[in-house]
């Protein structure tokens, strides 16, 4: 079981990645962002990681909670996927070739692109 | 908060739960939490006699969250800029030409489909992580559930196909494999990277950073020049 006071921890670090993601929220419809609040969250702490204000420690544990169990937060999105059963047995098979086309294309094109560029570049520990 | 969003929570955390355990015992692309977790979410609610319109709260309430969990992504960007800093110009112009491939490739295969605007538009943000292809969404009149539904299965194409292709394709550096899977792939992607390497790893987690920052500052002029 965990300790009362690591819980107490873990609580106050995401109310923490709450108020930066509102704080994101307001920040990107003030100054009219074309960017997702939650977008200007990330970027603001990533900014505060950089200049130290806030150290690394003050949130490694409740992102790890969070990376980890990133796929938790999909089901009930995916559960909403039940309202559009028509449309996906209409165009589904359109909807899944163009997916993987895609795919395949940026994934050959990324891949392709970094390992000619880094041809110059010495491989780590050589 | 009524018994019923309580209620319709604690199944999805359940079933979460019970998939998690079974995709443990058996890993394999069918017993990814998500999609083991939503039939069985589907079942228990058909089974209980609850529609989408009494399960409808407790989603906003459980998607709320995903805001707080896309911040917590600055954390490892900012453990991995080294590799970011390392080879600074070879990553940007692999993000930059993969991302834009990418966006391209959807809109015009949607378009020779012959798929809607709004299909376009959504398929085309499809390589984004989730919690910000969901925000994104409606800025460029995609609908956030369908955009979500094509992030997860881009996830999974990518990280089921993506390490074969590129092995087909000779690509033996570890930080051109990790950008490729977390440009295009997210975070199912960067789950695969990790079992590849730590440096394939933080590539691929600090592409699917990047990523969603690049996408989502060209998604709007694109969308509204190609759509």
């Amino acid at each position: 079981m965990p300790r009362p006071a690591d819980v107490a921890l873990l609580a106050l670090q995401v109310l923490g990645l709450v108020a930066l993601n509102i704080a994101g929220e307001y920040l990107a419809s003030w100054m009219h962002l074309p960017l997702p609040g939650n977008l200007v969250g990330m970027l603001i702490l990533l900014a505060l990681l950089l200049t130290r204000v806030v150290r690394i420690e003050w949130f490694a544990a409740s992102a790890a909670i969070f990376t980890r169990h990133l796929a938790f937060f999909f089901v009930p999105i995916a559960v909403g996927l039940m309202a559009y059963g028509t449309l996906l047995r209409t165009e589904g098979a359109a909807i899944l070739a163009t997916l993987i086309a895609s795919a395949i294309v940026g994934i050959m094109v990324t891949g392709g692109t970094v390992s000619r560029l880094l041809r110059s570049h010495p491989p780590e520990g050589s | 908060m009524t018994l019923l969003t309580v209620y319709c929570i604690a199944i999805t955390i359940g079933a979460y739960a019970v998939s998690r355990a079974i995709g443990r015992r058996y890993p394999s692309p069918l017993t990814v939490p998500v999609f083991l977790s939503t039939p069985l979410v589907m079942l228990v609610l058909w089974g209980t006699h609850i529609d989408l319109s009494g399960y409808s709260q407790a989603k906003s309430i459980m998607t709320y969250l995903l805001g707080p969990a896309t911040v917590a992504l600055a954390v490892p960007l900012y453990r991995h800029r080294h590799v970011l800093i390392k080879d600074a110009l070879p990553f940007c112009v692999g993000l930059v030409s993969g991302t834009f491939s990418t966006m391209i490739a959807a809109i015009g295969c949607a378009k020779l489909l012959g798929l809607s605007p709004e299909l376009q538009a959504a398929l085309s943000i499809k390589s984004v992580t989730a919690p910000i292809a969901i925000a994104l969404a409606p800025k460029i009149d995609a609908d956030p559930t369908l955009t979500a539904g094509f992030v997860i299965i881009t996830g999974l194409v990518g990280s089921m196909f993506g390490p074969w292709l590129l092995t087909r394709m000779r690509i033996t550096r570890a930080e051109a494999r990790g950008e490729a899977l977390g440009t295009i792939s997210h975070g199912q992607g960067t789950a695969e990277a990790l079992h590849e390497g730590d440096l394939t790893g933080a590539a691929s987690s600090i592409a699917m950073g990047s990523a969603a920052v690049l996408t989502s500052l060209i998604a709007i002029p694109l969308v509204r020049l190609v759509v």
